[in-house]
């Protein structure tokens, strides 16, 4: 009640405010008339004139885009460029009789007459009267001309311009130039969240999606620019009448182009791998790289898909295709997958084994064909065994038990220190989207993730690569790279330069040392000595030059070049179907097969590591490596090519067959 | 006594017409808005119109529940309530979400809290009790306005930083309309004018971000910058002239529909009305608003307390700026500024604090029957 009380109490002072109302009262009555005033002027005596601006003078922002930046390799040849479009369009309101225009268009643009009714009655269904549907997308010069010529007698006939992204190589590196298209109501926000007003994308922009057309985007797009076009809704030009409404507008706003990307890639090396690829009918990676500076030279992934298709927008169908493709076409497996390296890791092995101390050059293992370890045999891809065989020997032939010997002196634990020294198990940082670590196990690793103990056992199976270990390619070839190097890991890079539209250099990115495994470093207190990588190349220039080398076919007869194969059995089988001919396999059940390798031996100018998933054997990744090798040196180096040359025919080796065809298994 | 006499008669006391003519200008904010968020090409913005029936709704509780609270609890809730928007409004300056380049509002999850809209309420609040507690029939002196005015800088400053001048602005009018209406006394009125014109330029020169300043100048010639707000405040005049008398139609307005008008469902919604309702559907809507605030003014002074009065003249008064600044910019007639046009345009975070605020107008007309 008290409350009641007080308020008897103000009654009397709330009189104070009474003869201020009348004052509110005049306010609300001042700016009600401004408003009415204003309204009326706009509406009743300004209003015809802008019924007829808003209907047929309409100055309609029509945005420029900017020129997209070209792609270019490290020769400055085109890799990706942009190339007009015409596209037609019909906007349904305009359209008087879509029956008889379809009919006289369709003989125009070679469509059939019911197509575009339909298409049109679909647009319309969905996306109301007003929006201009697209009746063919890219049409030739004939085609802009001849619809130019009708579009006065055809209301709601427009022709529009679009750029369209050309990827000169096609499917060829689709996953690392990735592709283009209009940006989603999605990403808007997210890309636009660090941008100023002035800068903001829009709906219906064309942004980079993948690859480095989305890593680079902000680089290759410009700046849009614009035109105020006075245009009826109908898409005729009128003039009349601007003035009144905009006091004067300039026309255009200039468009900044994007800037051009060179790479590294070498657009010729890029396709003998490809091609070489689809030649050997052959799923998986390359990757190519220059161990001195860390310059990728080519990149490649099979199968692929061709991006052209996308910068108009991508077919449901195609689309459908390519994500639900088991050799996932549109991922670069180069970087962002992993796989078991197999053999491969044997050379790693070695180095850590020749480092501690636990083998000499000379020492020597028997191989009778398995090992046996606690109750289990572990068996060598070589059935009846190598017999006694020492570094070189096991490298050449890939002997499982050799290694098996290795691993079990050595321990987990320290073959991962030699393993991470030379890259493996970490991201190289290339300048690449989503690229995967790989993974170097050790016994902390297991009881951290899997809550087990590191068994006796796993180290016989690590040791060979197969087990937990998984690398990228990219990966790979950086680990052979530094053993070719005798120890030099650059940080792989992909773009070179950043150059202005005007050709003034922006940015350009220079070869990092990112370790030396000669030298120490304060992280970890692994050294590999010169002497241990000098033994290890030789043992990997035997691969190829050795009588017994698994890589032997795929040699460059009189070049001195070092590598190893590998082959990754997916499935665990009974013993007979281990040594069970692969190829009669399904195909998803086939062993994978790598191969890494460096050239020439001394001063290597190339790394390449090849896999070949279900490829059976790492041999199958061998005329890849071949093809690439001899590419690269013969158009940089063509010198060392001739002198192999001479040489070979003086040395005339006798090429023996391929060791594919001689044992039906290569190595394990 | 009086107590029962009230419990009995309390829903027939009810101001029916003030509510009846928020309803209305729901009514045509919703078929406004159906047609700003169907156009050919604004598929994702159906939803929106659902959305703001939701938004209505709460708005509808909130309504309801501010004209049965006795608005005197606001007395003492005021303080309180201003501490704790004014910590969300340092807050969302440090955690808030970006939203169009401007820290705003709190993402809590699907509802986005937006300090500053709730601060001119609770501004007012603040601003009727502290007059209320000390009256000053002669007017107030210069010592006596300044916690006041420290109450309307320190959120004014905050919100102008974040910054969205437009809303900043809105307060200080809000208040302005406040001093004048509690009477100050002329020296100090005089001394106030001539320290606005000085500070000004110095805040023109100092504080203005670059983009506020563009849209004033802007304003003045709108070629200046054909592609941002120049661009905006034409194409509204377009659309606003081209309705003429009646309008081209229920969602038939081109400029709206072809998207020559930006930003149609919240800030531009006035434009969207008048293109297709021409002069009779927006001086009907401005009918409305002038006969909310006759009502509202003839609320004020029946009121049996000062509390009251100032409630429903702050109240009023944001809700008069907000439709003015509104108007003036979509009708060519001021700069553009972000301000949404109250219960049309899309937005649950202006319509919420209103309909809130105009509840409580509705608790004063109510209690004025008390004697």
């Amino acid at each position: 009640m008290n409350a009641y009380n007080d308020w008897i109490e103000n009654s009397d002072d709330v009189k104070e405010y009474q003869e201020r109302y009348s004052y509110l009262y005049g306010i609300i009555l001042v700016v009600f008339l401004i408003l009415f005033g204003r309204l009326w002027f706009l509406q009743i005596i300004k209003g015809s004139e802008f019924k007829r601006f808003s209907e047929q003078n309409q100055i309609k922002e029509e945005r420029n885009p900017a020129p997209r930046g070209m792609v270019l390799d490290r020769n400055g040849q085109i890799l990706v460029d942009s190339l007009p479009t015409f596209n037609v369009t019909l906007t349904p309101q305009y359209t008087v009789n879509l029956e008889k225009t379809a009919l006289e268009l369709a003989p125009i643009l070679s469509l059939n007459k019911d197509e575009i009714v339909e298409k049109v009655k679909t647009s319309r269904k969905q996306n109301g009267v007003f929006k201009p549907v697209r009746i063919k997308e890219n049409i030739n010069r004939d085609e802009v001309a001849k619809i130019e010529a009708v579009k006065i007698d055809i209301q709601g006939l427009n022709v529009e311009m679009g750029i369209k992204r050309n990827y000169l190589l096609g499917e060829n590196g689709a996953q690392l130039f990735g592709y283009t298209g209009e940006i989603s109501r999605e990403e808007l926000p997210v890309l636009n969240s660090g941008r100023n007003e002035d800068n903001k994308l829009r709906a219906g922009d064309i942004i980079g999606k993948s690859g480095l057309e989305k890593r680079t985007d902000t680089e290759l797009r410009g700046i849009d620019g614009a035109q105020f076009v006075e245009v009826d809704a109908r898409g005729r030009g009128v003039q009349a009448g601007r003035d009144l409404i905009t006091g004067g507008f300039p026309d255009e706003v200039d468009s900044v182009p994007g800037r051009n990307i060179t790479l590294t890639i070498d657009k010729d090396l890029q396709q003998v791998a490809y091609e070489s690829m689809l030649k050997n009918k052959r799923i998986g990676s390359v990757v190519a790289l220059n161990p001195a500076n860390g310059e990728i030279l080519a990149m490649v992934n099979a199968p692929s898909f061709d991006p052209n298709h996308f910068s108009t927008g991508i077919p449901t169908d195609i689309w459908a295709e390519l994500v639900n493709d088991p050799f996932k076409p549109l991922r670069n497996k180069v970087i962002q997958d992993h796989f078991s390296p197999g053999s491969t890791f044997k050379a790693i092995v070695a180095i850590a084994a020749l480092s501690e101390k636990i083998i000499t050059p000379s020492s020597t293992y028997f191989c009778p064909g398995f090992l046996k370890y606690g109750r289990r045999p572990y068996h060598c891809w070589m059935k009846h065994g190598h017999g006694a065989v020492n570094i070189y020997q096991a490298l050449e032939r890939s002997c499982d038990v050799f290694f098996y010997h290795l691993g079990l002196e050595l321990g987990i634990d320290r073959i991962a220190k030699y393993a991470r020294r030379l890259g493996l198990g970490i991201r190289t940082g290339i300048n690449l989207d989503n690229e995967r670590g790989g993974l170097i196990p050790d016994s902390e690793w297991k009881k951290k993730t899997l809550g087990e103990e590191w068994q006796g056992g796993e180290n016989l199976s690590n040791a060979i690569g197969q087990g937990f270990i998984l690398v990228t390619p990219l990966q790979l070839a950086q680990a052979y790279g530094a053993i070719g190097t005798e120890g030099l890991l650059y940080r792989p890079f992909v773009v070179k330069k950043i150059v202005d539209a005007d050709g003034h250099a922006r940015q350009e990115f220079n070869p990092v040392l990112a370790h030396d495994a000669k030298v120490r470093e304060a992280t970890d207190d692994v050294i590999i000595a010169p002497e241990t990588f000098e033994i290890v190349k030789k043992a990997l220039t035997l691969v190829f030059s050795g009588d017994h080398g698994t890589g032997h076919y795929y040699r460059i007869p009189g070049l001195d070049m070092g590598g190893k194969t590998g082959t990754v059995q997916l499935f665990q089988f009974t013993a007979e179907s281990v040594f069970a001919k692969c190829e009669s396999r399904e195909l998803k059940q086939r062993n994978n097969g790598w191969m890494a390798a460096f050239a020439p031996e001394k001063d290597p100018k190339i790394a390449v590591a090849v896999h070949a998933e279900h490829g059976c054997h790492g041999t199958a990744a061998g005329p890849v490596i071949h093809d690439v090798i001899y590419a690269y040196l013969k158009k940089y180096y063509p010198d060392t090519i001739a002198e192999a040359e001479k040489s070979k025919t003086k040395k005339k080796v006798v090429v023996p067959k391929p060791v594919e065809t001689t044992n039906e298994e290569t190595d394990e | 006594m009086a107590l029962q006499v009230e419990e009995r008669t309390t829903i027939r006391k009810v101001d029916y017409n003030l509510a009846l003519v928020v309803l209305a200008l729901n009514l045509i904010g919703l078929i406004n808005l159906y047609s700003a968020t169907h156009g050919p090409n604004s598929k994702g913005m159906n939803g929106l119109f659902w959305s703001q029936i939701i938004f209505m709704c709460i708005g509808w509780i909130a309504y309801a529940a501010g004209t049965f609270i006795d608005y005197r609890i606001f007395i003492r809730l005021a303080y309180p309530f201003y501490g704790i928007n004014l910590c969300l409004l340092f807050l969302v300056t440090i955690i808030g979400k970006t939203t169009l380049g401007a820290q705003r509002s709190f993402a809590l999850g699907p509802i986005h809290l937006q300090p500053s809209e709730t601060m001119k309420v609770v501004l007012v609040f603040v601003l009727a009790r502290y007059f209320y507690n000390q009256a000053r029939p002669e007017g107030y002196r210069l010592k006596e306005l300044i916690v006041p005015a420290l109450l309307v800088l320190i959120p004014a400053v905050f919100i102008i930083k974040q910054p969205d001048l437009g809303t900043g602005l809105l307060l200080v009018a809000v208040s302005a309309t406040m001093f004048l209406f509690v009477k100050i006394q002329n020296r100090v009125l005089v001394g106030a004018t001539i320290l606005i014109c000085l500070a000004v330029p110095l805040g023109w020169k100092f504080s203005f971000k670059e983009y506020q300043k563009n849209r004033i100048l802007t304003f003045m010639n709108p070629a200046r910058d054909p592609r941002g707000a120049g661009y905006n405040s034409i194409q509204s005049k377009i659309a606003v002239g081209s309705g003429r008398i009646f309008g081209k139609g229920f969602r038939k307005g081109s400029q709206g529909q072809l998207e020559f008008l930006p930003e149609r469902h919240t800030d531009f919604i006035f434009s969207v009305l008048s293109e297709e309702h021409g002069f009779v559907g927006s001086m009907t809507t401005l009918s409305l608003f002038g006969l909310l605030f006759l009502m509202g003014v003839r609320i004020a002074s029946q009121s049996k307390d000062k509390f009251g009065a100032l409630m429903v003249v702050g109240s009023m008064s944001i809700l008069f700026w907000h439709m003015f600044i509104n108007v003036g910019m979509t009708t060519g007639i001021l700069p553009i500024v972000g301000i949404p046009l109250p219960l049309i345009s899309y937005g649950g975070s202006n319509l919420l604090p209103t309909m809130l605020s105009l509840g409580i107008v509705s608790s004063v007309s109510l209690r004025r029957f008390l004697f």
